[in-house]
C-alpha cells in the first residue's frame, strides 16, 4: 500500500502501475490529509465563515463539499474565506482581519508550521493528525491484506524512522520522485520474499534515522495527543492533534465551543452514495462508486477524493486508466 | 504626447467619458500615439473603412474575431494589459492562417484611474501595433463609475485575411506536434509576481504573425496555449481532429525556473499560459523546415510529440510509460498537498 | 501531504531564510531546521523541514 498522496501522485503521473507485473497490487491509503479529513471538521469551519469570521485556508481544503456547502460556495455568498500559501500569509492576513481563523490540516509534515503560527498569534482549528495510528488501524483491519507499506517521505523526515518499528509488516520510506518508489516497491519485494519484516529507508537524502527534533519539539509544545475521528476510517485512539490549553486563546475549538456545539446538533452529516470512506481504506476502487464520473467529477466533486489532487478518485479521474 | 487627466490628480474622471469637449481631447490624444498608416481609410469617423479590393485575388477568407482582457496586475513582469491586448488577438487570427488587418481598441477604465498609467498601456499597445505592423483603426472609451470596475478593461476585436484557414480540425495520424518555444512562462511570470518570488522569468507576451507567416502553408493545426496551457489547447485539437497526441516528456521546453515555480505551488506546468507561442501539427516531411525557420525567433522551438490514430492526449513520461493529460479543470489554485 | 521542493539557501536573516530553487529566489522559514549558506533544503508549505544530503539538488535517486 503506498500511503501517501503524493506517492500515489508520482505513481499516476508515471504510469507505474502499468509496468509493474499482474502480481503486485499498489493500493493507496489514506495519505491524503483533505481526504481523511472529517465532515464534521469541514462544516464546522464553514458554519465559522457563514457566522462572519475570517476564515483562512491552504487552497486544498477550498472545495471539499461539506454538509452544506464548500468553503468556496461560502466565499460565494458573502464569506470571507481567503486562500494562503503558508501560515505566515495567514499570519499577515490576521494582522488586517484580527478575528481570522487558519484551517490546519495535514499531518506531521505540516503540523510544525501550524505550531509555529500559533506561538506567534494565529487562530486556528486544528484538524492536524498524526499519521501512525492510521497506519496501525489499517493493519488491524481483516479485510485488507497488506504485504508492505510505502511509508510517506516527509511526515518520516520528521517523526524519523523508530516509531514504524511496532508495525509487524515490511516498511520502505520512500522519496517522490519515480525511481524512488521503484527502488522503494524493489526492497519491499525482497523483504516480502525472505520472509521477514524491517523499517527500511529508501530516502536517505531527506530522512534520518532521528528525523527532525526541533519539529517534533514544537509540535510537542503547542499540541497534545486526542482521539479523532478520521474520515473512513472513524475514531482513532491518539491519532489526534488538539492545540494545548495553554494556547486555548488560539484555539477556535475553545474560543466558539458555544457557538460550534450549536453546528455540530444543527448539521447532521448525512449519508450519502459517495464511497470515499471505503477508497480511503484501499477496499473499493475509485471506478466501483457508483458516483465516479457519472456525478462526481473534479469540477462537480461530491467527496474530497475527488477534490483533493491527492485523492484516489481525482487521480484515477484524471490519469484514466493507462494500466490495467 | 501625453495623456492629460484632471489637472487636480491626473487621473480618468467621468467627463473623459461623457461625450464632451474632455472626451474629444482624450480620444485624440490617444489616436496620436496609435497614429499608424495603413491602407484604411476615414480613421477619424465612426467607422474605419477599408477597400476589399485592394486585397486581389477573390479567394481570400475574412478572419474576424475578438477578445475582452480583464487582467489581475495589469502591469507584469514582460509587459501590461496593452501589450496582451493586442498580441492576444493578432496571435488569434495568426492561428487561423489569417493576416491581421486591422484591430479596434474599446477602453472601459474606472474613475480615478491614473492617467500616467492610461499613457503607458496606449503605448505599449502602439508598440504592437508598429512591431507587428497591423493598424489600431477604431476604438471607444468609456469612464465608469468608482467602484463599478477594477481600474480598467480592454476589449480588442480583430481582422484578418487568409487564403487558406488553419482549423483546430486538420491534424492528422502521422503529423509531429512541434512548439515555436519555451513553455508557460507567461504564467510562470505571473504567478512569481503574485506570490513574491525573485526570477529573471518575464511574460513571453509577443505577437506571432511575422513568426507563422512563412511555415502557416506546412502546418496542419496551430493553437496559442494561452488560457489553460498546452493541456487546454491540445485536448482541443485532440477532439475536433479526432486524433490521439501523444507528448514526449523529455522533449518538453520547459525552463527549470518554470518547473520550480509549478512546482513550489503545486500547479500543474501543462496547464500555465503562454501569450508569445504556439504549438501546431506538422506534416512529418515539412518538420525540419519549419523547426529551422522557427528557431530564428526562438532556440527552444522544436519537436514535443505525434499524433496518432485514437484519442485523447497523452504523455510518454522519462520512465517510458503512457499516462493522461485531462484537460485542466477550472481556475488553479495553489496546495500544499 | 509531503509536496515539498529542494532548494539551496542563499540568504539567512535570523528566523527567514531566501533559497534559491533553480533560479528562483523565494522567502522561506528556517525555525526547524539549522541551516548555513549553501546548505540545500527540503521547503514544505513556506518552511524548510529538512537539510538534504548530498550536496547535488537536483536529488538524483539510487537507479531501480
Amino acid at each position: 500500500m503506498e500511503l501517501c498522496g503524493t506517492h500515489s501522485q508520482t505513481v499516476a503521473q508515471y504510469g507505474i502501475k502499468g509496468i509493474l507485473p499482474d502480481n503486485i497490487r499498489l493500493v493507496a491509503g489514506p495519505g491524503c490529509p483533505v481526504c481523511v479529513t472529517d465532515q464534521r471538521d469541514t462544516d464546522s469551519v464553514v458554519g465559522l465563515a457563514l457566522e462572519g469570521i475570517p476564515i483562512a485556508t491552504y487552497g486544498d481544503m477550498l472545495k471539499v463539499p461539506g454538509t452544506l456547502m464548500s468553503l468556496e460556495k461560502a466565499r460565494g455568498s458573502g464569506a470571507d474565506v481567503s486562500v494562503v500559501y503558508d501560515v505566515a500569509e495567514a499570519l499577515e492576513l490576521k494582522s488586517k482581519k484580527p478575528s481570522l481563523v487558519f484551517f490546519g490540516i495535514g499531518f506531521e509534515t505540516t503540523a510544525p508550521m501550524t505550531a509555529w503560527a500559533i506561538k506567534n498569534g494565529l487562530a486556528v482549528y486544528s484538524a492536524h493528525k498524526k499519521f501512525l495510528p492510521a497506519m496501525e488501524a489499517l493493519l488491524e483491519n481483516k479485510k485488507l491484506k497488506i504485504d508492505g507499506f510505502i511509508n510517506p517521505g516527509h511526515v518520516s523526515a520528521i517523526t524519523g524512522m523508530k516509531n514504524y518499528e511496532k508495525l509487524k509488516v515490511p516498511q520502505v520510506i520512500a522519496g517522490f520522485e519515480a525511481t524512488d518508489v521503484l527502488r522503494a516497491i524493489s526492497m519491499l519485494l525482497d523483504q516480502i520474499i525472505k520472509g521477514n519484516y524491517s523499517v527500511q529507508n529508501q530516502y536517505q537524502r531527506v530522512v534520518k534515522i532521528n528525523g527532525n527534533p526541533r519539529a517534533r519539539k514544537i509540535i510537542d509544545e503547542v499540541f497534545e495527543t486526542a482521539d479523532t475521528n478520521w474520515r473512513g476510517l472513524g475514531k482513532i485512539k491518539k491519532s489526534g492533534l488538539r492545540i494545548r490549553k495553554k494556547f486555548q486563546k488560539q484555539d477556535a475549538e475553545y474560543v466558539f465551543r458555544n457557538f460550534l456545539k450549536k453546528i455540530g446538533r444543527k448539521i447532521i452529516p448525512r449519508p450519502t452514495a459517495c464511497k470515499c470512506g471505503e477508497i480511503l481504506q484501499g477496499l473499493r476502487e475509485p471506478k466501483k462508486c457508483p458516483l465516479f464520473a457519472k456525478v462526481c467529477t473534479p469540477q462537480n466533486p461530491h467527496g474530497p477524493c475527488m477534490v483533493s489532487v491527492e485523492g484516489m478518485c481525482n487521480i484515477e479521474y484524471k490519469y484514466a486508466n493507462h494500466w490495467k | 504626447m501625453q495623456i492629460t487627466g484632471n489637472k487636480i490628480e491626473d487621473v480618468v474622471d467621468l467627463e473623459h467619458g461623457s461625450g464632451g469637449k474632455k472626451s474629444s481631447e482624450m480620444i485624440e490624444q490617444i489616436r496620436e500615439i496609435l497614429r499608424l498608416r495603413s491602407s484604411w481609410k476615414n480613421i477619424d469617423d465612426d467607422g474605419a473603412v477599408f477597400n476589399l479590393s485592394t486585397l486581389g485575388e477573390s479567394d481570400k477568407k475574412l478572419v474576424f474575431t475578438t477578445d475582452a482582457f480583464i487582467i489581475d496586475p495589469i502591469f507584469f513582469p514582460g509587459g501590461d494589459i496593452g501589450k496582451i491586448s493586442m498580441c492576444g488577438t493578432i496571435n488569434d487570427l495568426a492561428m487561423m492562417g489569417a493576416e491581421p488587418i486591422g484591430i479596434s481598441l474599446s477602453l472601459v477604465i474606472e474613475e480615478g484611474f491614473p492617467t500616467a498609467d492610461l499613457e503607458k498601456i496606449i503605448c505599449s499597445a502602439s508598440e504592437i501595433s508598429k512591431k507587428a505592423e497591423v493598424p489600431i483603426v477604431t476604438g471607444d472609451t468609456k469612464v465608469t463609475e468608482r467602484g463599478k470596475l477594477d481600474k480598467i478593461e480592454i476589449t480588442t476585436t480583430g481582422i484578418g485575411v487568409a487564403k487558406f484557414i488553419l482549423a483546430n480540425s486538420g491534424a492528422k495520424p502521422g503529423d509531429v506536434v512541434i512548439s515555436s518555444g519555451d513553455l508557460g512562462e507567461h504564467g510562470a511570470a505571473l504567478l512569481a509576481k503574485r506570490f513574491n518570488y525573485k526570477t529573471r522569468i518575464k511574460s513571453d507576451c509577443k505577437p506571432l504573425n511575422e513568426e507563422i507567416r512563412a511555415v502557416a502553408k506546412f502546418l496542419t493545426s496551430a493553437k496559442d496555449p494561452t488560457r489553460g496551457g498546452i493541456s487546454a489547447v491540445l485536448n482541443e485539437v485532440s477532439e475536433k481532429s479526432k486524433v490521439k497526441i501523444i507528448l514526449e516528456e523529455e522533449k518538453l521546453p520547459f525552463k527549470k525556473e518554470i518547473v520550480a515555480i509549478s512546482d513550489l505551488l503545486g500547479i500543474d506546468k501543462f496547464a500555465l499560459p503562454s501569450e508569445g507561442r504556439f504549438v501546431a501539427t506538422v506534416t512529418t516531411r515539412h518538420a525540419k523546415k519549419v523547426i529551422l525557420h522557427l528557431k530564428n525567433f526562438n532556440r527552444e522551438a522544436k519537436i514535443i510529440g505525434s499524433v496518432e490514430r485514437g484519442r485523447g492526449v497523452h504523455l510518454k513520461t522519462t520512465l517510458g510509460s503512457l499516462r493522461r493529460i485531462e484537460e485542466p479543470e477550472g481556475k488553479t489554485i495553489p496546495r500544499i498537498c | 501531504m509531503c509536496l515539498a521542493i529542494p532548494g539551496k539557501i542563499v540568504e539567512i536573516d535570523g528566523e527567514k531564510a531566501i533559497a534559491d530553487f533553480h533560479g528562483v529566489k523565494k522567502e522561506i522559514n528556517i525555525t526547524l531546521v539549522p541551516v548555513k549558506i549553501g546548505d540545500y533544503v527540503m521547503v514544505h508549505a513556506g518552511f524548510a523541514i529538512e537539510k538534504i544530503y548530498p550536496e547535488d539538488s537536483r536529488v538524483n535517486p539510487p537507479t531501480v
